[in-house]
């Protein structure tokens, strides 16, 4: 391989064989043949269906076998030889299809870090990249993604999902209406396994000096949207239907998720502040299909048991979250977690503050940015129970307009975090 | 240059396809003839073609160019007399240029006297040379060939009050080969041209002759039977003369054509075409190389002729739906480019005159498998008038030079069969004979020496052909073989540079000599072989092991 350069000699050399395309979806997997093998398809039918004229590439970025899925794999690439036929409809191109082998499973960042290089070398006009861990993306779905980018009117393109109503919790509460507040752009999944996005938008980020970082290295997504949006690129959102992860990859613990979503947006609001700190903008993003889709099937979340792991964390924690938190908003936090559960409620501004005041200490880093994240998880509890409690019997029509309530309040307070943000603060050690 | 005995002539062929009426005119009627055709006979030899493929020129009413015939063993007065015709035939024998004329068996003219007979009266011996019926809904659901200008294959005669049959213009009836006397009278029509000498006869609409009633009535049993009994009275009688057929079918359809080397001696390949062009334009080998994956082996003693362009339009009727509007999205937008299913067009408009291109369909011509055709005028990148109505857009007359009426005819202008080519990019002026003749570079001259080269060897006419798939898709690479002779094809089918590499590890220590200038490349070794080529480019390698 030469040197100073990610790129192997053999990735290279596929590429230089593809040539110009206009279209490029990219998938990362360890191994998982049969997930891969789902996803080749639904790209491929894709193409065929949707894309029938235009030059294409599927470039796999694989960390190798790890699963004991060796021979699957093995299958995978010997079907990839031919192309999916479908009666009376086929892609009038070789449907090309570039492998890049890592010898360990890369991370996301590694993989989509790739993905970009190909689509930059190879010219890619839109692009997209599938998760593995969605087992039912619909070739629809994939054109979704890649329509409003290759008909050249957005540059980057986020998902939509049909969700249970206490799915996606994290984000509706908290990731969305806090990104939009700060960011000015209202992407509902910032934090998705599939996306679109123009080769522009590809190279920009490409040429970032960023693919050593670890937030970058974990979830690459937020910051490939943020960037679209502080750069001025421009943003949609694509319905892709119901959202179904497959087995492997999912069932990430709260704490997990936190350290990779909200420490990873708080990142990126460090990394733009000097772009969102001046942005007072609040604007609505295009959407390609239904905004939303709530399913209320019944559930069997264990209520009792988050209040529980609110009140006790909100004690053990409480040295950790006075270094954190303003005072008084630690003292409502302290307050609320002594009432009883019957008459406990979250209150969104006193949440929204509460979230605010963890983006500037760890902009501050008034302790470990990590164990600051991990704070976060008693709090996140107590809202979300608030919130499960508050939508039992809520109809997807009233969650919405408590959602969008949630989201303003994020607005108004954005002056607190500005000032926050600002303040001198004196670190404690 | 007399003509070699060799009953495969037709596999090494370079064929060269006219009408005589657009070639030259020797009596300033305006209308070319076997006379004027005659006098040019040595500029078809200094191309290097070995067999000249006439289109119809019997006499008829002229309204489908000439496949409406009226006499079949006459020569249209226009083009000249009978006698003209065996003095043309002798001075191409003399030249070693070999002659198929063309012969339409699935119909006449409904001016032919056998017709004429036939309508006149119920009763008439004639009556059922044809396909009649008192209603119009017989074997239905079969297609209709010439969209554009047909509602029905059945028509209404007025004269005997009864609807005939007919697959193309309806005044075109198909006749009844269910009738012995059919194919009597046209086997004796057959043996009238055997006998003035020609080498070939190329049967138009082949798959049409029999009808039957459930069926398509296209590739029936029945027709096979007819041509299966056409070849075994040829063969026995007229050794070394060739059928050639044309079938607009799929490669599968057109393979029974054959039969087992007792049917057709050659049929055209029409799916590969289309094909061709469209790998151009998508720069990707992956239409040509699906269409040859479905293309069956034929016996040994048979062959495809695979062409451009021809006098018709560049049909599309073997392309999917999406194939074919992709085709007229990039090679006729103006919807007047458009006919039935195909593109009225000559080549060199079609690719947008640009000579790179040009030379590698060209290139590919000569050394895919099969018999090259090559239509008049594009050897010197003759442009076509698409206003001119039906396909005449094609057939204007030949550029000779920049003098009166394009060196074609001494005529007045207004005179002409069809207006010549008069724009400023296709124009005689530009376009002609004579100033290729004197331009080191020019098309022609290119295209002699490409024939030259392709004369020179057996291995594109006889040779195997094995497919090299570079993961480059914008490259075909092929290897010709035929006994000791191997030659390695490399085309570049898009309009940018690129580099491929190919296994050759089983020619490891063959040097590759490149064809057109004899150079020496780097002898294959144990590693890829990596070639780089310019838009649009083509190598093709004599590989030696020395």
């Amino acid at each position: 391989m030469a040197e100073d350069t990610f790129l192997a000699d053999d990735l290279l050399r596929q590429l230089m064989s593809v040539g110009e395309v206009d279209l490029l979806v990219g998938i990362s997997s360890h191994g998982n043949a049969i997930a891969v093998s789902q996803a080749v398809h639904a790209i491929e039918q894709s193409f065929q269906q949707e894309f029938i004229r235009q030059r294409v590439v599927i470039v796999h970025v694989d960390g190798g076998d790890n699963d004991g899925d060796g021979a699957a794999a093995a299958g995978l690439s010997a079907l990839a030889e031919k192309d999916v036929r479908l009666p009376g409809r086929a892609s009038l191109r070789t449907v090309h299809r570039v492998k890049a082998d890592f010898s360990s499973p890369p991370s996301p960042g590694i993989a989509l870090h790739t993905i970009l290089a190909a689509a930059d070398l190879l010219r890619a006009r839109a692009c997209a990249v599938i998760s593995t861990a969605t087992s039912n993306l619909t070739p629809g779905g994939i054109a979704n993604l890649l329509r409003p980018v290759y008909q050249g009117k957005f540059d980057f393109v986020a998902p939509l999902y049909t969700r249970h109503k206490y799915q996606g919790l994290l984000a509706r509460n908290l990731l969305y209406p806090m990104s939009r507040a700060v960011f000015g752009c209202g992407i509902r999944e910032l934090y998705s396994d599939e996306w679109g996005f123009s080769g522009r938008l590809a190279a920009l980020c490409l040429n970032q000096n960023v693919w050593h970082e670890e937030a970058i290295r974990a979830r690459p997504e937020a910051w490939m949207a943020i960037s679209a949006i502080s750069s001025e690129f421009r943003c949609c959102q694509a319905f892709l239907g119901q959202k179904s992860q497959s087995t492997k990859g999912s069932g990430t613990d709260i704490v997990e998720a936190l350290r990779q979503t909200v420490g990873n947006l708080f990142w990126c609001l460090e990394c733009r502040q000097s772009w969102w700190l001046d942005c007072d903008k609040s604007e609505p993003v295009p959407t390609i299909g239904p905004d939303h889709e709530l399913t209320s099937e019944p559930s069997d979340l264990n209520r009792h048991r988050i209040f529980e792991m609110f009140r006790s964390g909100v004690t053990e924690l409480e040295p950790i979250l006075s270094s954190i938190l303003d005072p008084e908003t630690h003292a409502e936090i302290k307050s609320i977690a002594s009432l009883e559960e019957q008459t406990f409620r979250f209150r969104s501004d006193l949440w929204v503050r509460t979230l605010y005041d963890f983006a500037a200490s760890y902009h501050h880093a008034v302790i470990n940015r990590d164990h600051l994240v991990q704070a976060l998880a008693p709090l996140y509890r107590g809202m979300t129970y608030s919130f499960l409690v508050a939508h039992s019997d809520s109809s997807p029509d009233e969650m919405e307009a408590e959602s969008e309530m949630l989201c303003v309040e994020f607005e108004r307070q954005k002056p607190y975090l500005r000032e926050r943000w600002k303040a001198n603060v004196e670190v404690k050690s | 240059m007399a003509l070699q005995k060799d009953n495969l002539w037709y596999k090494d062929a370079v064929i060269y396809q006219l009408h005589v009426r657009t070639f030259c005119d020797s009596n300033a009627d305006g209308i070319g003839d076997f006379a004027g055709l005659t006098q040019r006979l040595d500029y078809l030899r200094e191309l290097g073609i070995t067999a000249i493929w006439l289109l119809p020129f019997y006499p008829s009413p002229l309204r489908d160019d000439g496949y409406d015939i009226s006499d079949y063993t006459a020569v249209h007065p226009s083009y000249g007399s009978l006698e003209d015709f065996k003095t043309f035939l002798t001075a191409a024998h003399t030249r070693g240029i070999r002659i198929i004329i063309d012969m339409v068996l699935n119909h006449t003219s409904d001016q032919h006297p056998w017709f004429q007979e036939a309508r006149s009266s119920r009763e008439n011996p004639k009556r059922h040379w044809y396909v009649w019926s008192d209603t119009d809904t017989g074997y239905q659901g079969v297609r209709i060939i010439f969209l554009d200008t047909e509602t029905s294959n059945w028509a209404w005669d007025n004269i005997s009050k009864s609807y005939y049959w007919h697959r193309f213009f309806s005044h075109q009836p198909d006749l009844n080969f269910d009738n012995p006397g059919v194919l009597e009278a046209l086997w004796e029509v057959m043996e009238f041209w055997l006998n003035l000498g020609v080498d070939g006869l190329r049967l138009d609409a082949v798959p049409y002759l029999v009808e039957r009633e459930g069926t398509s009535c296209e590739n029936l049993p029945e027709t096979h039977a007819i041509i299966h009994d056409l070849r075994k009275r040829l063969d026995l009688l007229y050794p070394g003369r060739m059928l050639l057929a044309e079938a607009n079918q799929s490669p599968a359809d057109v393979r029974a054509y054959f039969g087992n080397g007792d049917e057709f001696h050659a049929a055209f390949h029409f799916p590969l075409m289309p094909r061709m062009f469209m790998a151009v334009k998508l720069e990707d080998r992956k239409p040509i190389m699906e269409v040859l994956e479905q293309t069956p082996e034929i016996p040994d003693t048979c062959q495809w002729c695979i062409f451009l362009r021809n006098h018709d339009e560049l049909t599309l009727e073997m392309v999917t739906d999406i194939e074919r509007s992709y085709m007229y999205d990039e090679y006729a937008m103006d919807k007047t480019m458009r006919i039935n299913r195909g593109i009225r067009r000559r080549l060199a408009p079609m690719m947008g005159n640009d000579r790179r291109q040009i030379e590698l369909l060209n290139g590919l011509l000569m050394s895919m498998p099969g018999t090259p055709i090559v239509y008049y005028g594009d050897e010197i990148g003759m442009g076509d008038n698409i206003y001119l109505g039906d396909r005449n857009g094609v057939r204007t007359p030949m550029q000779w030079n920049g003098g009166t009426n394009a060196g074609f005819s001494m005529a007045d202008p207004e005179r002409l069969y069809s207006p010549v080519i008069s724009n400023a990019v296709y124009g005689y002026q530009a376009i002609n004979v004579d100033s290729q003749r004197r331009s080191e570079h020019s098309l022609l001259r290119w295209m002699k020496s490409l024939i030259q080269v392709r004369n020179a060897s057996q291995v594109f006419s006889r040779g195997s052909i094995h497919f090299l798939n570079p993961s480059n898709h914008r490259a075909l690479a092929y290897m010709r073989q035929f006994g000791e002779e191997t030659v390695l094809v490399v085309n570049n089918l898009s309009s940018s540079a690129q580099a491929v590499e190919l296994d050759v590890q089983r020619y490891r220590g063959y040097i590759p000599i490149e064809m057109f200038g004899r150079n020496l490349f780097p002898r294959f070794g144990e590693r890829p072989y990596l070639l780089t080529l310019g838009p649009y480019q083509f190598y093709w390698f004599r590989l030696r092991r020395i």
